[in-house]
């Protein structure tokens, strides 16, 4: 059967996608934080993944509010990065896991979640840039992928328990597949920041960092947590940190943080990761 | 969510103001394909007379009032694609909506708490 080979929380700030594009990787601004994701990044090539799961929010560019689901599945043979108003990024195409994802459609609608399926979609900065902060700037990349859309836009938006629990699932999709597949689970979005509003460029470092030693380690209060308190404390596109409880709901509860970091501000936006191993 | 204004100044995105601002939202839409966004540049007015915008949406959309284009139904994530027709960082964006000149927004928005 397929295996869960690690959890990734990630933000997928999307200046960081622009950082790298205008050359600024080893700027002053941008070096500190680059460099934060280079242990993970060769844990990650050491270990060599086959899927990468990366649940993430699209950000008004393959959905638009005609149409909102709240929870959505990739299962396209191809995904091609997105045009979000300055034309597609010069990345590679991304190879989608189709089988695995529609075993994971099955899986999930047994398990009463019920998502969009999607045979055709672009995928935006939040797919891309998570992908890059784990495996740089390859001519292909290393692993097939399975999106997961979750609507952190219009409100109403999904609750942290909801997340948590497609975790759990996710976790037994996972290894009822019958391959010897290795699988890396991403949950993607945050840290801290609010664009909207007269409160915008709100952040919150020290929430930030308490949510990077914690949860790993103790993420009940998070799972807990209202979508409000998630809006107060992270601000209003903050509360896009819900998707990482599907990263850590597929986790077992005792885990290994092998690596975390954190950086503010990442342009508005407070920003870090960990990476999260299941005890042996 | 009963109370979507409960936080100060945090505008969230529910049925009343997905509403107010679907017009607005899909006129910035329309600025994700290259053909949207050249018939923008071309003629503006033309390109927002597609679109059934309220008469103060359409001041806010000429005159880049970003904190107005939000009071009134706006969804950053759309309107954003403004900003890659008619090029604004997204600090601007956020200082505007804030009330404050740039320097004072990264100052004390984002550059005092940087290693907080």
């Amino acid at each position: 059967m397929a295996k869960l080979l690690a959890g990734l929380g990630t933000s997928h700030v999307p200046s960081i996608a622009a950082a790298l594009d205008k050359g600024l990787r080893d700027s002053a601004e941008w070096k500190p934080f680059f460099d934060g994701y280079i242990p993970a990044q060769k844990w990650v090539a050491d270990h060599k993944p086959d899927i990468a799961v990366v649940v993430y929010n699209d950000h008004g560019n393959s959905f638009f509010l005609d149409r909102v689901p709240t929870l959505a599945l990739g299962v396209a043979e191809n995904y091609r990065p997105a045009d979000e108003g300055w034309g597609p990024r010069a990345v590679p195409d991304f190879q989608g896991a189709d089988d695995f994802a529609w075993h994971l459609a099955d899986r999930m609608v047994e398990g009463h979640f019920d998502p969009l399926i999607c045979r055709e979609l672009d995928v935006d900065h939040g797919l891309q840039v998570p992908m890059e902060l784990v495996f740089g700037r390859p001519e292909a990349w290393p692993v097939k992928v399975v999106p997961i859309l979750i609507n952190t836009i219009q409100y109403p938006i999904p609750t942290p328990q909801r997340m948590w629990d497609l975790g759990r699932l996710l976790r037994r999709a996972i290894e009822s597949y019958p391959t010897d597949e290795k699988v890396l689970v991403m949950g993607t979005g945050g840290l801290s920041h609010q664009l909207q509003g007269a409160r915008a460029g709100f952040i919150n470092p020290t929430a930030d960092r308490e949510w990077i030693a914690r949860i790993g380690s103790d993420p009940e209060r998070y799972r807990t947590m209202s979508r409000e308190d998630y809006v107060e404390e992270f601000g209003s596109e903050g509360a896009e940190l819900i998707m990482w409880l599907v990263m850590r709901g597929c986790m077992d509860e005792t885990v290994n943080t092998l690596f975390d970091h954190y950086f503010a501000p990442a342009s508005m936006t407070g920003a870090g990761m960990v990476l999260l191993e299941n005890m042996r | 969510m009963t109370d979507a204004d409960r936080i100060p100044d945090t505008p969230l995105f529910d049925r009343p103001r997905s509403n107010a601002g679907y017009a607005l939202n899909k006129m910035a839409m329309g600025l994700s394909t290259p053909d949207g966004r050249a018939a923008f540049l071309a003629d503006e007015d033309a390109y927002l007379d597609r679109f059934a915008l309220t008469p103060e949406q359409r001041n806010a959309v000429k005159s880049r009032d970003w904190a107005e284009m939000v009071r009134l139904g706006g969804n950053l994530f759309y309107i954003l694609k403004i900003s890659a027709v008619d090029p604004t960082p997204i600090r601007a964006i956020g200082a505007a909506q804030a009330g404050m000149e740039l320097q004072e927004f990264l100052d004390t928005r984002l550059g005092k708490v940087t290693n907080g």
